[in-house]
C-alpha cells in the first residue's frame, strides 16, 4: 500500500466535517496534491461519509468530476489523495459577473459531470457552488461525494436530511425518503438560476422558511403539477397561505427566453417530470447561440482562490511537523 | 460497471493455482517470523499448515453465511456477499494465525453493512452476537481500519445477484423457456453454495450468475443452450463462446465441491492448535494487545506507534510481498 512517505504536507487548505484537507505534494512525481486526512476515532466507527466517498470517487472516472488518486492511511486516520482544485464555483459567484457563454459552459460542464454520475446510478445529493470545484484548466469538477448514494431499480428508503438547504429539493423538505436522482437536477437547476441572477434562488435561513420562500415563489403546489404531495411525511404538518406564485420574468428578471425555458423545466415540483441531465444537454440553451464559452475564456481559477485563512506562522510549522510526522 | 471496477483490476485471479500460492506464502511468512529459533518438526506441529488454514477458513465461512441468515434485522444478499468477498480477500494475504477468522469475520460483515447501506448501529449488530457484545464491539471496530488497509481501500463489490435478474429478465423477454421464474429458486441454492469456494475470486459476477442460472435449468430438465448461443450471444459472439462455456463449466463443478465441510474432531483440534499459536499482538485477550489498545485511547501515539511498527517492519521484512498499491 502507499505510505504517507510519498507525500509532504505543505499547507492546509480547508477544512470538512471530518477532518483536514491539506495541499500535500506526491514527492515522487512532484504533483501537487489535496490530502483529505480523516481521523479515525477508535472508538467509534468509521464515517459512513468516507466510506460513501471512496466507494463513489473509485466508480467515477469522468473529467467533470473530481479525481481520486489514491487512498491510504497513517496512523489512526484514512487520508484520501485527490485532485488539488483550491478555487470553487462559490468563489468565483462572489467575486465576478459571469457572461452567458460562460454561464453555459459551467452549466454544460455540471451537467456533463451530473448526467455521469446518474448513469453510474450514483446520486450526489449535496450539489452546490461549494462544491464544483475550478480546476487550473478552467474546468468544472463535482467534489465532495460524502453523501452521495448507489440507488438501483428498487425502492429504498433514503435519509432525507441530505443537501445544503438552499438547494434542496422541495421533496426533501417534506422529508421524503423515497427520492430519485433528480433532487439533484433541481440542485443544478438552482445554479444555474443562480449564475444567472448573481443572486441565490431560494435562499432561506430556516427549513421551514426555505420551503415558504419556494412555494411562493412557485405558487402552492396543486394535485396536478405535484401528484405524490399528499403523500409525503411532513405534508400535514405545515401549510402556508396559498398563492399564484410569481411568473418567471419577475423571479429571473436577467435571464433571456431560452435560458427561462430550461429553468422552467428544471425548477418544478413533480420530480419526475424533471429535465434530467441529458436533457438539459438537449436543451437549446446548451446547443443555441451564444455558444458555450471556451476553456480558454473562462475565469482563471488563480485569480480567485479563497483567501488562504491566515495563521500564525509558528502554529502552522507545528502543524505541519505534526503532521509529517506521520 | 465491472470491467472498470477494483474488483476486476486488482481481486481477480487466474487460478486456484494462483491463489494457493498466495496463501501459502502468507503463511510462510508467519512461520518464518514467529517461528524463529524453532526447529523444522517443532514448526510442524505449533504451527497450522497451509491446509489447516484453508479449513479454518472454510469453517468460518459456514459461519459467516449462517451468522448472516440468521442477522436481526434480515439482511440483503448483497451484504452476504459483499462480506464473502472481503473475509476471502483477507485470508490471501494474511494468516489466520495473525489474525483470527473469528474476528475479522465479524468485522468483514460489520463494514459490508455500511458498504452496502443497510443501516444497522453497533449495538444492532453486536445484539447478533453471543457472548460478551462490548468485546465484540471494541473487537470490530479496531479492525475496522485494518480490514480496509487489507483490503486496499477497494470496498465496492460487484455481487452476482444483479446479473441474476438481468438474466432472469432477457430470458423472459428473448428467450423461449417456459416461466423463467422457475429458475429462481435453484439460481439461488447455488449461488449461496458457490460463495463457499473460490470461484467469485476467479470468475466475473456474470459468468457466476449464468452459471447458477444454467444449474437451475438443468435441475428442471430445462435446456438453455439455445438461449446461450443464439440469442445471449449472437453471431458475432461465436469465438468468445467457448470461453464462456468453460468459464460455466468451472463454475460448475467448484460449485461441487461447497458440501467439502470438515470433520467436526478435526475443526476441534485445529481450533486447540490456533489457540496456541495465534499472535499474541492481535489476540484481544493478551496483555500486549491490551497495551497497544490503551496507548491508542490515551491518545499515546508514540508508544502506539512503537507496537505497531515494530509489528508491522517484522511484518513486511518477511512478507517482501507488498500489498499492491491502489490506483
Amino acid at each position: 500500500m502507499e505510505k504517507m512517505e510519498n507525500y509532504k504536507v505543505i499547507g492546509r487548505a480547508g477544512e470538512g466535517a471530518h477532518g483536514y484537507v491539506f495541499e500535500g505534494l506526491d514527492l515522487r512525481t512532484n504533483r501537487t496534491v489535496a490530502l483529505k486526512k480523516i481521523s479515525i476515532n477508535p472508538e467509534l466507527s468509521i464515517p459512513k461519509n468516507t466510506i460513501r466517498e471512496i466507494c463513489a470517487l473509485r466508480a467515477l472516472k469522468n473529467k467533470n468530476i473530481v479525481k481520486l488518486f489514491e487512498v491510504t492511511s497513517t496512523g489512526s486516520a484514512v487520508v484520501l489523495v485527490m485532485e488539488f482544485l483550491p478555487c470553487s464555483l462559490q468563489e468565483i459567484l462572489k467575486k465576478i459577473d459571469l457572461n452567458l457563454s460562460q454561464i453555459k459552459s459551467y452549466s454544460k460542464m455540471l451537467l456533463k459531470g451530473v448526467r455521469f454520475l446518474h448513469f453510474n446510478h450514483i446520486m450526489h445529493r449535496d450539489i452546490k457552488p461549494a462544491n464544483l470545484l475550478i480546476s487550473p484548466r478552467r474546468i468544472l469538477k463535482i467534489a465532495d461525494f460524502g453523501l452521495a448514494r448507489i440507488y438501483d431499480g428498487q425502492t429504498r428508503q433514503y435519509s432525507h436530511q441530505v443537501a445544503t438547504r438552499w438547494y434542496r429539493a422541495p421533496e426533501l423538505l417534506y422529508s421524503s425518503k423515497s427520492y430519485t436522482p433528480s433532487i439533484d437536477m433541481w440542485s443544478v437547476g438552482c445554479i444555474i438560476a443562480e449564475m444567472v441572477n448573481k443572486t441565490p434562488l431560494f435562499p432561506g435561513e430556516t427549513d421551514i422558511e426555505q420551503l415558504a420562500i419556494v412555494l411562493s415563489t412557485l405558487g402552492t403546489p396543486t394535485e396536478e403539477n405535484w401528484p405524490d404531495l399528499k403523500e409525503l411525511p411532513d405534508f400535514n404538518k405545515i401549510s402556508f397561505t396559498s398563492g399564484p406564485g410569481k411568473p418567471w420574468r419577475v423571479i429571473l428578471p436577467l435571464a433571456d427566453t431560452i435560458t427561462l425555458d430550461l429553468i422552467k423545466k428544471i425548477i418544478i415540483y413533480d420530480g419526475s417530470k424533471r429535465l434530467t441531465a441529458q436533457q438539459a444537454l438537449n436543451h437549446s440553451f446548451v446547443i443555441e447561440e451564444p455558444k458555450p464559452a471556451r476553456l480558454q475564456d473562462m475565469p482563471d481559477p488563480k485569480n480567485y482562490k479563497e483567501e488562504t485563512p491566515h495563521y500564525d506562522p509558528k502554529e502552522f510549522d507545528e502543524i505541519i511537523a505534526e503532521i509529517n510526522k506521520i | 460497471m465491472f470491467p472498470t471496477s477494483s474488483q476486476c483490476k486488482y481481486w481477480m485471479f487466474s487460478s486456484e493455482d494462483e491463489l494457493n500460492l498466495l496463501r501459502e506464502k502468507a503463511n510462510n511468512k508467519h512461520i518464518q517470523l514467529y517461528g524463529k529459533g524453532m526447529n523444522d518438526p517443532w514448526k510442524g506441529d505449533f504451527f497450522l499448515t497451509p491446509d489447516e488454514e484453508q479449513v479454518m477458513v472454510k469453517k468460518y465461512e459456514i459461519h459467516l453465511r449462517d451468522f448472516c441468515k440468521r442477522f436481526l434485522p434480515p439482511m440483503p444478499r448483497c451484504v452476504i456477499g459483499t462480506s464473502f468477498h472481503y473475509f476471502k480477500r483477507f485470508y490471501i494475504k494474511n494468516s489466520v494465525m495473525n489474525y483470527h477468522p473469528k474476528e475479522i469475520m465479524v468485522t468483514c460483515i460489520y463494514l459490508a453493512c455500511k458498504v452496502e447501506e443497510f443501516n444497522v448501529s453497533i449495538q444492532q449488530f453486536v445484539a447478533n452476537i453471543k457472548g460478551d457484545r462490548e468485546k465484540a464491539a471494541d473487537i470490530i471496530l479496531n479492525n475496522e481500519l485494518l480490514l480496509m488497509e487489507q483490503l486496499n481501500f477497494h470496498l465496492a463489490i460487484h455481487n452476482p445477484f444483479r446479473p441474476v435478474e438481468g438474466l432472469l429478465i432477457d430470458i423472459k423477454t428473448r428467450g423461449s423457456l417456459h416461466d423463467p421464474e422457475r429458475l429462481r429458486q435453484g439460481t439461488e441454492q447455488f449461488l449461496e453454495r458457490v460463495f463457499l469456494t473460490d470461484a467469485i475470486l476467479l470468475y466475473a459476477p456474470s459468468q457466476v450468475a449464468l452459471a447458477a442460472i444454467l444449474h437451475a435449468a438443468s435441475k428442471l430438465q430445462e435446456n438453455l443452450d439455445s438461449y446461450v448461443t443464439d440469442v445471449l450471444f449472437g453471431k458475432d459472439g461465436k469465438n468468445r463462446l467457448a470461453v464462456l462455456i468453460d468459464a460455466v463449466r468451472a463454475i460448475r463443478s467448484m460449485e461441487k465441491t461447497a458440501d467439502n465441510t470438515p470433520d467436526k474432531t478435526y475443526i476441534r483440534t485445529l481450533e486447540k492448535k490456533l489457540e496456541k499459536c495465534r499472535n499474541l499482538e492481535n489476540n484481544p485477550d493478551s496483555e500486549i494487545y491490551k497495551k497497544k489498545m490503551q496507548a491508542l485511547l490515551d491518545e499515546d501515539d508514540d508508544l502506539y506507534n512503537a507496537i505497531t511498527v515494530q509489528n508491522q517492519q517484522k511484518n513486511d521484512s518477511a512478507l517482501s510481498m507488498k500489498v499492491p498499491s491502489s490506483p
